[in-house]
C-alpha cells in the first residue's frame, strides 16, 4: 500500500477550557497515491480544518500528519514554506489568484518560488494552460475572466510546481454547478492521466458524485469512509 | 523579473494613493537637492572668496606661526621648498609673503597697522589683489623717483591718516634681528573698502618688506593654489612629506586649519542644515510608513495565499522592499524633473541678497548654487535608506502573516 497521507489520532482544538471547540477529533484517514478524494460533510464538521493541517497550514493539537512518510506535524518555519511548495498544490474556494498578475503569471509566480529557471518557467507555464483548457487567455488578469476559467487557473498553478498531492478545499463553492461540475470533471482526468493525488472538500451532492471516495466527517470525526 | 513586475503592479493598484506618496517623497528629495545645491554653493562662494582673497588653498609656515604668528619664525629654505612646489603637478600657484605689525605715522597722526610684504609678480596668480587695487597702480619692485618704496593701502589706514595716493608713509616696527625698522614709503594705490578685512594692512613689494624687517631673504609664509580645492588635504600631506626632507619644522596646513574657526562654523552650518534636511525627510517618510502599512493590511489575504503556496517570510519581505524601493525610484526621477529648473536658475542666477552679509571679512551679495557629487547622490541616497528602512516593518509584519490567519481575515 502505498499511503501518501495518513492522519494518526489527528486532534485540532481551537480556544480553551469551557470554550473550547474541537474541529477535529481523534481523526485517522489514510489515502493512496493517485487517488481522487473528495472529504465531505456539513458545516463546522472539520473538514477545512483537516485539509489545512494535511496541507500543512495549521498544526494539529496531538497527532500526526504524515505526508508520504515525513510527519509535518512537527515542521515549522522555512522548512515547512519549502514542504508546501515542493509537494502540495492548493485550490483555494475564493480562487485566491493575485490580482496584479495574468493568468500565466499565477501559474509562474509558484515556480518562480522554486526557483526553476525562467525558460523552464514559460514552457510549463503554456503546457499548464493547455491543460486546464485556457489556451490563448494567459495574457488576462483574474479580473478578466470568469469565476470557472479563475479556478481553472489555480488549477494550473496548483499542479505547476508539480506537487505530490493537490488540495483543495471547496473548489467549486462559488462557482455554478454546470462549470463546478466541468471543474471537477477537469481536475478528475487530470488525476487519472498524471497519477496526481486529489483531495478535496465538498458538500455539494453533484460533485460528491465525481469522487472515487468519500471520507464523511462529522463533529470533528470520520464517520465514514466509502470506496466507490 | 517577474518579481520587480509583481512589485510594479502593487504600486499602480492604489494609483492615487502612490501618486501622493510618491509626489511627497518626490518633494522631499527636491527639496533636499535644492537646499544642498545652495548650501554647497553659498559656503563654496564663501571659501572661494575666502582662499582667493588671501589664504590660498594650503599655507606653509615655519613651525607653528600661523597660530602664534612671531616674526622671528620663518622660512629660510626659499629656493628648495619653490623647486617643490615648482614641481609639484597639482599646485597651480604659489606666493610668498612676510607679516608684521608697525605703526604707520602721517598727517601728525599714528595708527597700528600690518605690514604685508608680497612678490609683486606671484602674488596676483594666488591671490585678486590686483584686483582688490581700486585706486593707483599695483605694486612693483622699482623703487619711486624719490628713492622710496611703493606701497599700497587699505582704506582704513588711509581713511585714518587721511592720506592718499602720492602721499609718504612712515613705518615704524621691530626687526626680525631685535633692530627698530624704520622707513618711509611712497603710496601708489588703494586696495579694498574700509570694510574688507585688509583696510589696515599696508602691502609692500617683498625686497623691501625683507628689507624693512631686516629679514633677508626669508618669508613667514607661502599661500599655495591647488588644482583641485576639494583635494588640498591630500595635496598638503604629501607636500609636507616631501618638505620634511628639507625641514621638518616646517608646517604645511590646509585652509581648513589656517581660518579654523571660518572651517568649524561653515560645517556647524552645514550640519544643522543637512540634521534639518534629514528631518524633513524623516517626517515625509512617516507619511510613507503609513502607505506600506495600509497596503500591506489591504492584502493580508493574499501575503496568507503566497505563504500558502510556499512564499518564504524573507520573500515577502524582498517583495515589500521592492515595492517600496521602486516608488522610491519613480519619486526621485520625478524629483529629478522637478529639482531640474530650479537647480539650473540657481546654477546660472541664484538669489541676490538685499542686504550685502559680511562674514569673517567676507562679503557676500550674491548666492548661487554649485553642484558635486555630495549634492547629486546624498538626497537619493538619503531617499533610498529611508525607504529601505520603512519597508523593513511592514516587510516583517507580512510576513508574519499566516495562511490560516490570512484566510480568516476575509
Amino acid at each position: 500500500m502505498d499511503n501518501i497521507i495518513v492522519t494518526r489520532e489527528v486532534c485540532r482544538y481551537f480556544g480553551s477550557k469551557d470554550t473550547q471547540v474541537k474541529a477535529l477529533d481523534h481523526a485517522s484517514i489514510e489515502i493512496q497515491r493517485g487517488e481522487f478524494t473528495a472529504i465531505i460533510g456539513p458545516s463546522g464538521s472539520g473538514k477545512t480544518t483537516l485539509l489545512q493541517l494535511i496541507g500543512g497550514l495549521d498544526n494539529p493539537s496531538s497527532g500526526q500528519v504524515l505526508l508520504d512518510g515525513t510527519n509535518i506535524a512537527d515542521m515549522t518555519g522555512t522548512t515547512l514554506s519549502d514542504f508546501r511548495r515542493d509537494h502540495i498544490g492548493f485550490i483555494f474556494q475564493a480562487y485566491n489568484l493575485i490580482p496584479v498578475l495574468s493568468a500565466e503569471e499565477n501559474i509562474e509566480y509558484i515556480m518562480l518560488l522554486q526557483g526553476i529557471p525562467a525558460a523552464q518557467r514559460k514552457g510549463r507555464v503554456h503546457e499548464m494552460l493547455r491543460l486546464v483548457d485556457l489556451d490563448g487567455l494567459g495574457d488576462r488578469r483574474p479580473s478578466q475572466l470568469s469565476g470557472g476559467q479563475q479556478q481553472r487557473v489555480a488549477v494550473a498553478r496548483a499542479m505547476a510546481s508539480q506537487p505530490d498531492i493537490i488540495l483543495a478545499d471547496e473548489p467549486t463553492a462559488n462557482l455554478d454547478s454546470k462549470t463546478g461540475v466541468a471543474l471537477l470533471d477537469l481536475m478528475r482526468t487530470l488525476n487519472e492521466e498524471h497519477n496526481m493525488t486529489f483531495v478535496f472538500s465538498t458538500h455539494d451532492e453533484k460533485i460528491m458524485e465525481r469522487a472515487r471516495r468519500l471520507i464523511h466527517l462529522q463533529d470533528g470525526r470520520v464517520d465514514s469512509d466509502q470506496l466507490k | 523579473m517577474l518579481e520587480l513586475r509583481l512589485a510594479y503592479r502593487n504600486i499602480l493598484r492604489q494609483k492615487r494613493r502612490s501618486l501622493l506618496t510618491g509626489i511627497s517623497m518626490a518633494g522631499g528629495f527636491a527639496l533636499c537637492t535644492f537646499s544642498f545645491c545652495l548650501l554647497e554653493g553659498g559656503w563654496g562662494n564663501a571659501v572661494d572668496i575666502f582662499t582667493l582673497d588671501h589664504t590660498g588653498h594650503i599655507q606653509i609656515h615655519s613651525n607653528d606661526y600661523h597660530r602664534r604668528p612671531k616674526i622671528h619664525k620663518t622660512i629660510g629654505e626659499r629656493e628648495s621648498i619653490e623647486q617643490i612646489l615648482t614641481n609639484h603637478q597639482e599646485i597651480t600657484a604659489f606666493a610668498p609673503r612676510v607679516y608684521a605689525p608697525a605703526l604707520a605715522y602721517a598727517n601728525n597722526q599714528t595708527r597700528a597697522v600690518r605690514v604685508v610684504g608680497v612678490d609683486w609678480k606671484l602674488e596676483p596668480t594666488t591671490s585678486r589683489l590686483r584686483q582688490k587695487v581700486h585706486a593707483g597702480d599695483y605694486l612693483d619692485n622699482a623703487m619711486t623717483s624719490d628713492g622710496y618704496a611703493k606701497a599700497m593701502i587699505g582704506a582704513g589706514v588711509a581713511n585714518t591718516l587721511d592720506i592718499g595716493i602720492g602721499d609718504e608713509l612712515v613705518l615704524i616696527s621691530q626687526g626680525a634681528d631685535g633692530s627698530i625698522a624704520n622707513d618711509i614709503v611712497m603710496i601708489t594705490a588703494l586696495v579694498g573698502t574700509r570694510t574688507s578685512w585688509d583696510k589696515m594692512n599696508v602691502y609692500l613689494p617683498l625686497p623691501a618688506a625683507q628689507s624693512f624687517l631686516s629679514m633677508g631673504n626669508r618669508v613667514h609664509e607661502y599661500a599655495l593654489q591647488v588644482a583641485d580645492s576639494n583635494a588640498n588635504e591630500v595635496v598638503a600631506r604629501s607636500l609636507q612629506t616631501e618638505i620634511n626632507h628639507i625641514n621638518p619644522a616646517i608646517t604645511v596646513s590646509t585652509w581648513q586649519v589656517v581660518e579654523e574657526s571660518f572651517y568649524r562654523t561653515m560645517q556647524s552650518d552645514k550640519q544643522g542644515n543637512y540634521f534639518t534636511m534629514v528631518l524633513i525627510v524623516f517626517l515625509v517618510f512617516i507619511g510613507v510608513l503609513n502607505t506600506v502599512l495600509m497596503s500591506i493590511l489591504e492584502r493580508t489575504r493574499e501575503f496568507g495565499v503566497i505563504r500558502a503556496i510556499g512564499s518564504r517570510p524573507i520573500a515577502i519581505i524582498r517583495l515589500i522592499f521592492l515595492e517600496t524601493i521602486i516608488l522610491a525610484t519613480l519619486s526621485i526621477a520625478a524629483g529629478v524633473v522637478i529639482v531640474t529648473p530650479a537647480l539650473y536658475w540657481l546654477l546660472t542666477t541664484g538669489f541676490t541678497l538685499p542686504t550685502p552679509i559680511e562674514f569673517g571679512g567676507v562679503t557676500f551679495d550674491h548666492l548661487t548654487g554649485r553642484l558635486s557629487l555630495f549634492v547629486l547622490t546624498v538626497p537619493a541616497l538619503l531617499i533610498y535608506v529611508f525607504a529601505a528602512l520603512v519597508s523593513i516593518l511592514p516587510g516583517i509584519r507580512a510576513a508574519r502573516i499566516t495562511p490560516q490567519q490570512a484566510m480568516a481575515s476575509h
